[in-house]
């Protein structure tokens, strides 16, 4: 019995290599191919760097890189700032451990619907402008206001900032407790230091190599994100990766060439970007380190609140406009410009469950598959982690992390055209499991991401303690330290599941149209004019994820009923 | 040649009388059939249409028709064209595929349909293909018998009676309207299809030589032609909404502008929108459609096979269906879905003419006589010629 799980659990990394490494290979090349003109099915034969020359005289390709850039570097940066000034500003507080449990629902709302429900808010036609005509009587008709898609990005940065933020609040809370915080500030503080400067210069430095790999699949995914861009984001040329996905679909097939070496520079440009980022660095330090020795204190922290309250404002605002905008429209008859309100009207979810029972139940099972799949995995990578670092062996956890995180590092578009027809030469796609692999390559990251932290801070006297007195370690692994962490792993199972919902391209490209999700059919109707179909199909494909969380919470808590210290907080 | 043409008779007669057993056959090979249909999903009138689509087939002839929503039918394209990389060229993921203009061009070009297949159908009988000479050549490239018509498409403009009182005749009096009422009129950013349709209505009615564009672009003076359309665009753009530095992606994304009153004219290539979007509340019942007196550029949309169909018997079965007088009928009318039928009236016997007779006149719905005559898509070739124009003058 003791020996088995060793056995085991030691091929656990292999296995999660194989999971994602060979989607990602095999999409690469499939992609890279026609990037360099070899395209059989379109007669394309002849290898040339005739793709890419076409790709740099399409018609707006050069803006289109700068919009890239400037939109998701932009972005993926105020996101860091923002969740840095929330850390500086309130944490440890009340306030925090309050903002801790609304994180998780506000993370699994969907990208798509958000910056829908945002730009109905604040259009110049949308609910605010409507709120404040019906009460001034004036404007009587929306006036032409350029405050969303406008042609720099600028409404892009902003859904991109306040989407990610919270993602990046959500994992530097997960490595915050093992900073010893509270005592830094405490020893800052007796010293004469401001709160500002002892977290630029001591808590920063420790906690950003932590949340590194979050912060690059963040720019990663700001570069390349297309639903978002293509709801939120300038239109004249449009960012890169819209224009990529444009010629992806164009009719005339052989602009899917040019599309391919597109993708390939969205990976090219993504990887200099992280390489830049990563390079940078060592200057952000050297400023730090200035910063440590010339002995100013910084101790009034000027408009530092006031500005954190704002951040977390317009965060509360958003989130919580974009839901009640989305509401209001699921529940709207006719709804005209100045009117505050709709007449209401229940028809639209009259028709869901016939119109989304099936859809709902493939979404449920496959997120369901796929996030326990992730976890059984991951509780395995991760105990055997904590195996090998007591037999001392040679373990370079950071190297599993950086594959685990390639698929969140590489855009979709860049790999899934490639992963599709490799799919099908070996007649594996619209096969269920193949779908519930292609979610578990994006579900595992995240479980990963989610679990890792209280995982590797558990306290393992309690499990050492729980061995000798019951004398079987799977017992006081399985009743003990999972007992503990009851708490983390239902939320890293409903982060999976969230996850797995929210996935659209790789459930189009696997299934060859086959498999009709929440998802799926959310984008399709939002590819039309009524808002009140697409807001209740988004609302739908929003609470399943919600739906996860509030029971990962409930069932804790009942599981935790007579288990007072760990009814807060857990490990 | 009396013996030839009496000889063409028989074999005609002949061929009918095996039509009928093959069609019989393919009856046969349908039941118990799956058609996976995949057709674009936006809208939900269009979507509830399609699942009375499914139970008609179901009770008539065993079939199993599973409504694919795309948000693009350019990822169809894409889905047939990796089966064909990968060589598998049966058992395809795509029976049948809502489809026309350049993905029908770019399809037939590249050999992924099947077929020809749509002169056997039944119902085709009863098509239009006299009057409607879009039903037989898809934006000039011959059908072929490789897609199956399946609905009539003319741009018309939408207008809100309520702000405006006279709505425009002609693209001239669309750019002193944009004069006068800045920042209410759009059009969506080509390569998006509704927009290239504009710019084609505009050049239709603006260059001085319409014949060229009939012509492949090749053989045209390119810059002499559209030289107009630029100019007419230079002006156009400050006045539009956003004064042009943005645009919308489509026709559906210009309804919910005019709903919201943000523009106060936009465009569709069903004539019956308007009338359709008043009766299920998306649009005020003030809105009104128009066209333009030069007349305005119509099509004819079909639904195709592709060649690696899983199930061709069932897929033409559900093709004849959407051809039959029947679904037709339900099809037009506007508090369904509002899209113009494809048959001959004069063909249809009585019975089935009434079907249509009995259908209501939508609010919005311009009679017959004032739609105006049907312009013809210009030659393919146009398409890609002005919409990589339209990129290097508004979108680099």
């Amino acid at each position: 019995m003791n020996s088995a799980p060793r056995f085991r659990l030691s091929w656990v990394p292999t296995l999660i290599l194989a999971v994602f490494l060979i989607p990602v290979s095999l999409g690469l090349a499939g992609t890279w191919l026609p990037a360099f003109g070899w395209f059989p099915a379109l007669d394309q034969t002849h290898f040339s760097l005739q793709p890419w020359r076409e790709l740099l005289d399409y018609p707006g390709f050069i803006r289109a890189t700068q919009l890239t850039l400037i939109t998701g570097l932009g972005s993926a940066v105020l996101a860091v700032v923002a969740t840095l000034i929330l850390l500086m500003a309130f944490y440890p507080s009340s306030l925090f451990r309050r903002l801790e449990r609304w994180l998780a629902p506000v993370l699994s709302v969907p990208h798509a619907a958000f910056a829908i429900g945002l730009g109905f808010l604040i259009t110049p036609s949308g609910w605010l402008m409507r709120l404040f005509a019906s009460l001034t009587g004036v404007p009587v008709y929306p006036p032409n206001w350029l405050t969303f898609q406008d042609p720099w990005g600028i409404s892009l940065i902003l859904v991109l900032t306040l989407k990610e933020t919270p993602f990046l609040v959500f994992m530097a809370l997960a490595s915050l407790p093992s900073l010893k915080v509270s005592q830094t500030l405490w020893l800052g503080r007796s010293l004469g230091y401001g709160r500002t400067k002892i977290w630029l210069t001591l808590l920063w430095p420790q906690l950003y190599p932590r949340l590194r790999l979050p912060f690059f699949a963040v720019a990663a995914y700001n570069l390349s994100v297309v639903d978002l861009a293509l709801i939120a984001g300038p239109t004249t040329p449009p960012t890169l990766a819209v224009l990529v996905n444009r010629l992806f679909n164009d009719p005339d097939l052989l602009l899917r060439l040019p599309g391919a070496a597109g993708a390939t520079a969205l990976l090219l440009l993504t990887v200099a970007v992280l390489f830049s980022l990563r390079l940078s660095e060592p200057l952000v330090r050297y400023w730090q380190q200035r910063a440590v020795l010339n002995g100013r204190r910084w101790r009034q922290a000027l408009g530092l609140h006031p500005l954190a309250s704002s951040v977390l404002g317009l965060g509360v605002v958003a989130y919580g406009g974009a839901l009640v905008v989305l509401v209001l429209w699921s529940l709207a008859g006719p709804w005209r410009f100045p009117d505050a309100l709709p007449q209401f009207d229940w028809s639209h979810w009259q028709n869901a469950p016939r119109q989304f029972g099936s859809a709902l139940w493939l979404t449920f099972s496959t997120g369901l598959c796929a996030a326990l799949i992730a976890l059984i995995l991951v509780i395995a990578a991760l105990e055997n982690e904590v195996r090998l670092n007591y037999q001392r062996r040679d373990f370079n956890a950071q190297r599993l992390l950086w594959l685990l995180y390639l698929p969140l590092l590489v855009p979709q578009i860049a790999f899934l055209f490639g992963f599709q027809v490799s799919l099908i030469w070996l007649n594996l796609d619209r096969h269920w499991w193949v779908l519930v692999w292609s979610h578990l390559v994006f579900v595992l990251p995240y479980t990963f991401l989610t679990l890792s932290g209280p995982y590797r801070a558990f306290d393992d006297r309690y499990s050492w303690l729980a061995q000798s007195l019951s004398g079987s370690r799977w017992q006081a692994w399985w009743r003990i330290k999972l007992g503990m962490l009851w708490r983390p792993i239902g939320y890293s199972l409903a982060t999976g599941f969230a996850v797995s919902v929210a996935q659209y391209l790789p459930t189009l490209f696997i299934g060859g149209g086959r498999f009709a999700t929440l998802t799926t059919e959310a984008v399709s109707l939002a590819s039309g004019s009524d808002r009140r179909a697409a807001a209740v199909s988004a609302l739908a494909q929003q609470g399943l994820p919600l739906l996860g969380f509030a029971l990962a919470a409930l069932v804790v808590s009942w599981r935790y009923r007579r288990h007072r210290d760990l009814q807060q907080g857990g490990s | 040649m009396k013996r030839l043409s009496l000889l063409f008779t028989t074999l005609t007669a002949l061929s009918c009388l095996t039509w009928a057993d093959d069609w019989q056959d393919v009856l046969n090979d349908a039941d118990g059939q799956t058609v996976y249909f995949h057709a674009w999903g936006g809208s939900q009138p269009i979507n509830e249409y399609l699942s009375w689509v499914a139970d008609q087939v179901e009770q008539e002839y065993g079939i199993q028709l599973e409504h694919v929503k795309v948000a693009e039918t350019g990822a169809v394209v894409s889905q047939v064209l990796s089966e064909k990389t990968a060589g598998r060229d049966d058992n395809g993921s795509v029976d049948l595929v809502w489809i026309n203009g350049e993905n029908f061009a770019a399809m037939k070009a590249n050999d992924l349909l099947f077929g020809p297949f749509t002169h056997n159908l039944p119902n085709y009988a009863w098509v239009d293909t006299e009057n409607k000479p879009t039903t037989r050549f898809d934006f000039t490239t011959p059908v072929d018998h490789l897609e199956a018509p399946w609905g009539m498409a003319q741009l018309v403009f939408m207008y809100d009676s309520a702000r405006l009182e006279n709505a425009p005749t002609s693209m001239t009096q669309l750019l002193d309207f944009a004069h006068s009422n800045p920042g209410r009129f759009t059009y969506p950013a080509p390569p998006a299809f509704h927009g290239t349709t504009f710019l084609k209505q505009a050049l239709l009615e603006l260059t001085e030589t319409p014949d060229a564009l009939y012509q492949p672009v090749e053989q045209a003076d390119f810059e002499a032609v559209t030289e107009p359309l630029w100019t007419f665009l230079d002006e156009m753009h400050p006045l539009m909404w956003r004064r042009g530095q943005t645009f919308t992606n489509g026709a559906p994304e210009m309804q919910r502008l005019l709903a919201d009153g943000e523009i106060v004219i936009s465009l569709s290539f069903n004539p019956n929108d308007a009338s359709n979007a008043i009766a299920n509340g998306e649009l005020p019942d003030s809105i009104r459609t128009y066209v333009h007196d030069a007349g305005s550029i119509g099509n004819t949309h079909f639904v195709a096979i592709p060649y690696n169909s899983s199930h061709t018997a069932a897929a033409q079965v559900v093709a004849d269906f959407l051809m039959s007088p029947q679904a037709q009928a339900r099809k037009a009318n506007t508090d369904v879905w509002g899209d113009p039928t494809v048959l001959s009236m004069d063909k249809l016997n009585a019975e089935q003419r009434a079907l249509f007779d009995a259908l209501p006149t939508g609010v919005a719905t311009l009679p017959p006589d004032e739609l105006g005559s049907v312009l013809r898509e210009p030659h393919t070739s146009w398409v890609g010629a002005l919409e990589q124009a339209w990129l290097e003058r508004y979108a680099r």
